[in-house]
């Protein structure tokens, strides 16, 4: 019972990372492609819609591994021995984005240093959802090789293979333009006149990039007969959930132009959740699928004393974290934004 | 050096860097709620601009703590996969009560940052308590964690395997208590001298006194407090050793053979070949009274344990020694700091200022020192008596490279945020009013 209450809190931070945490890479991709001038209205606005839950939207990740190794430690054994490389690159990104978005925002002297903090933090926002992607990807490819024998792989052949390869670079593609397209969707509803018509532009057409995007990929692993890809595409769940997710690209795209801003952000949201769900759905619990073979999640989780008192901690500690947490949207997003609002020291 | 060599280092580098961060982390923002009362309550602005000053800092360690901690959480897996697999569910419970601590500090952060003329006062206000009771929360609990490496309870070890565990007892693990107070105390002493430190030295300066002086006092006085206390709790830490990890004890005292009444080193040079120290001031008797509380109690040996369960000797001697000296002095400057506040005629002498000033970074040297105790003293264990470090690593070779990679980045953030720490207080000097 309280398996359940575990798995529906991972599933839960995933689905709130890979959305949350997707509008805040997303921002930064929108601002790497933009015209100069676009630039700096990005970077204002962003400052004020993402700064006040900006921390805690990446949090969920760190919640996300921590049940994943308190949970399933014989699987996210596997994650973190065989991911270990793109996962530092990960690391890398989210380090170096980070400390650019708050030296932007807090250097005591706004001068001509503003132009590395602004690029470090662009670049990083664009490879970062790649390489994370990519760790995706690789789960899922098929291609992980498991050994305890050194003598008869390469190096390379364990830890750079496996998660270097073109169905992982677009799957890191796929996720780096869902982020932007996230992003783009989320903040036609923050903004107001001119901003806001250039983030509906803006949302058309990372709505494009992302269903071509997303294409290529079925198309690549459908071509190559990657498993997962062969799954996906005959699980009548996982096609009815994708197709929804199609679907609803037609209300999403009205919702854009006419420029709704709750129900651009409930459909992208609600998208997300389908394209999740697709995923997960083809192969759980088998979410490894190495080369030889799958490897279930629900295998050699930790003993019930300690899912018992894991799920009790989350219900306790989500109890107390998503009041808040809404609070705080409520307090500073979702209402209007007054005019003169600068955030501080005014 | 091999493979477990670079892991080692690369955990060793990494967490010292985020401890830092971690310490100002938990402690700045109650100096910021101090300054920000005083606004409230006198509404002299001298008060508000030090709060917004400090919330600059308080913001930029914050996020450099968070991203240097999210990058720690993966390391502990990364680095060593083998300890995770099964110590991770033993010590998962302080681990995703953390979790639910930096959720609530996130939260508190976000609505004091960007709560100024937006939120009602006093709630704006609590906000900032809010991010400083759950900063300490954080590390009392990831210290549990720690703990429980030292003194690993609420399991059984049958082939191999973690059975029968009991997270509720491996949260309160014997260790837990003594070592999160000293943490706690000395997250409280360092920072509040880093930080009076620095305000002492723009008083030496000359650069706004008046301001200065007012941080230098809600610094230092959170600091003195906690400096007072550390000995004390540094001697329950130090008996508890003596019980649980005698080893560790031995080698803090570089104390190689099994005596009743053992003396007390001070100083010295440790000759691990020869299994001697030299140049030592000697104190009879003190080491068999610290320990145990009784002048002649036998103390053990390094001599009498197995060779293959002996950590390094002179680093763990070494580091205890600069942290029980690093106390000693901040003890010293904690009771001149009150004394001050009686005898006013001190704040005048430049060699008041000077004292703090030099003391300013020594702290951090304290806790660095001591986690090289606690960590290096554990050694060869990663799990005191049940896992070997060796054991735990990651099988992936090529350590090295991700060595020097972390070093590289962190190198780098540790000078630009102490560059835009410079800026700040020039920023803050040269404002008008
Ligand atoms: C400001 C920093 C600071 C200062 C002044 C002191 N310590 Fe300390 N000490 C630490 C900061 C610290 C620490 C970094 O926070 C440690 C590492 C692990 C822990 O819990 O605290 C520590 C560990 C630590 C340990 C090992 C605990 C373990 O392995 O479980 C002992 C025995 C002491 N200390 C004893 C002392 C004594 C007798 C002091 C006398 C003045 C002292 N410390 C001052
Ligand atoms: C004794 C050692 C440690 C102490 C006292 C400590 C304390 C803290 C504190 C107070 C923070 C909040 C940062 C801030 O307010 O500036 C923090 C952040 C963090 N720490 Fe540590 N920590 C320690 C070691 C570790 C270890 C070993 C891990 C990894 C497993 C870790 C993981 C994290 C994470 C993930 C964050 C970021 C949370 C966020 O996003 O806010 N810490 N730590
Ligand atoms: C933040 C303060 C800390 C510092 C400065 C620190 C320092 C160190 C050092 C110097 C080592 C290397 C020891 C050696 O191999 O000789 C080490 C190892 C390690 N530490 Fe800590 N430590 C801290 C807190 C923690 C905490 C809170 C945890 C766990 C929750 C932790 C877990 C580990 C692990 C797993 C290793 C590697 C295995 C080992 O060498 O025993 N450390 N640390």
């Amino acid at each position: 019972m309280m398996l359940y209450v575990v798995l529906f809190f991972t599933f839960f931070s995933l689905f709130l990372y890979v959305l949350l945490g997707g509008a805040d890479f997303g921002a930064g991709i929108v601002e790497l492609f933009s015209s100069r001038n676009d630039r700096q209205l990005n970077r204002d606005t962003i400052y004020k819609v993402m700064g006040p839950v900006w921390e805690a939207n990446h949090i969920w990740l760190i919640i996300l591994i921590v049940i994943l190794w308190i949970a399933f430690p014989v699987y996210f054994n596997i994650i973190i021995i065989y991911l270990h490389i793109p996962l530092t690159l990960v690391l890398l990104g989210i380090t170096i984005r980070g400390v650019a978005f708050i030296f932007r925002h807090y250097d005591a002297v706004v001068g001509a240093s503003q132009v590395w903090y602004n690029r470090m933090f662009r670049f990083s926002s664009l490879i970062t959802p790649i390489f994370l992607g990519m760790c995706f990807g690789t789960l899922v490819s098929g291609k992980i090789v498991i050994t305890e024998d050194y003598s008869e792989t390469s190096f390379a052949e364990i830890f750079m293979f496996p998660w270097l390869n073109v169905f992982t670079i677009l799957t890191g593609l796929f996720y780096a333009s869902l982020c932007a397209f996230l992003a783009s969707t989320l903040l036609i509803g923050e903004t107001t006149g001119e901003i806001r018509k250039l983030y509906s532009k803006k949302s058309a057409i990372f709505t494009i990039v992302l269903v071509i995007m997303g294409g290529l990929l079925l198309a690549y692993g459908l071509w190559n007969k990657v498993v997962f890809v062969q799954d996906f595409l005959s699980n009548a769940y996982s096609l009815s959930a994708v197709s929804l997710s199609a679907l609803i690209l037609i209300p999403l795209w009205k919702a854009i132009k006419e420029q709704h801003s709750l129900l651009t952000r409930f459909y992208a949201g609600f998208q997300v959740l389908l394209v999740i769900f697709a995923a997960v759905n083809t192969h759980f619990p088998n979410l490894i699928i190495t080369s030889t073979g799958d490897i279930n999640m629900m295998d050699e989780t930790a003993p019930d004393s300690v899912i018992r008192v894991l799920g009790i901690s989350l219900i306790i500690g989500g109890g107390i974290i998503l009041p808040g947490l809404f609070h705080l949207m409520k307090s500073f997003n979702m209402i209007s934004i007054p005019k003169n609002f600068t955030g501080e020291d005014d | 050096m091999e493979n477990l060599d670079y892991a080692r280092l690369q955990m060793a580098f990494t967490l010292g860097f985020h401890i830092i961060f971690a310490c100002i982390g938990m402690v700045m923002p109650f100096f910021m709620v101090v300054s920000h009362k005083k606004w409230l309550n006198t509404r002299k602005p001298v008060y508000l601009k030090l709060t917004k000053a400090w919330q600059k800092g308080v913001a930029i360690f914050f996020v450099t703590g968070a991203v240097s901690g999210t990058a720690l959480s993966f390391e502990l897996g990364m680095l060593w996969p083998e300890f995770m697999k099964h110590a991770g569910p033993v010590i998962g419970m302080p681990f995703s009560l953390e979790g639910a601590a930096f959720f609530v500090e996130a939260i508190a952060l976000g609505f004091y940052l960007y709560g100024w003329n937006k939120l009602p006062e006093t709630f704006h206000w609590i906000t900032g308590i809010i991010i400083g009771i759950s900063g300490v929360a954080s590390g009392i609990l990831v210290v549990s964690a720690n703990a429980w490496m030292n003194s690993p309870t609420g399991f059984d070890v049958i082939d191999g395997n973690f059975v029968n565990i009991d997270p509720v007892a491996a949260f309160l693990n014997d260790a837990w208590f003594t070592q999160a107070l000293h943490m706690t105390l000395a997250a409280f002493a360092a920072t509040g001298f880093a930080v009076a430190g620095i305000h002492a030295f723009q008083i030496l300066r000359n650069k706004k006194p008046e301001l200065h002086k007012e941080a230098f006092k809600i610094a230092i006085f959170f600091g003195a407090v906690a400096a007072l206390l550390q000995p004390l709790s540094g001697d329950l830490s130090a008996k508890d050793i003596a019980e649980r990890q005698p080893v560790k004890l031995a080698a803090m005292e570089a104390h190689y053979e099994t005596k009743k009444g053992a003396p007390l080193y001070i100083g010295g040079i440790v000759d691990e070949e020869n299994k001697e120290v030299t140049h030592k001031i000697e104190i009879p008797k003190a080491l068999s009274f610290l320990a145990f509380g009784d002048f002649d109690a036998e103390v053990k040996g390094l001599n009498d344990f197995p060779e293959k369960d002996l950590p390094p000797v002179a680093i763990v001697h070494y580091a205890f020694q600069t942290m029980v000296g690093i106390g000693t002095l901040m003890m010293i400057a904690a009771l001149i700091f009150f004394i001050s506040l009686k005898k006013k005629s001190w704040l005048n002498n430049r060699k008041y200022w000077w004292l703090f000033a030099i003391l300013s970074p020594l702290g951090f040297v304290a806790v660095e020192a001591g986690w090289v105790v606690t960590e290096v003293g554990r050694q060869p264990w990663i799990v005191y008596n049940i896992m070997r470090t060796s054991e735990a690593v990651t099988p992936m070779p090529g350590m090295k490279y991700s060595f020097f990679l972390y070093v590289a980045v962190y190198i780098i953030l540790a000078v630009t945020v102490t560059w835009l720490m410079k800026r700040q207080i020039k920023v803050l000097n040269n404002s008008i009013g």
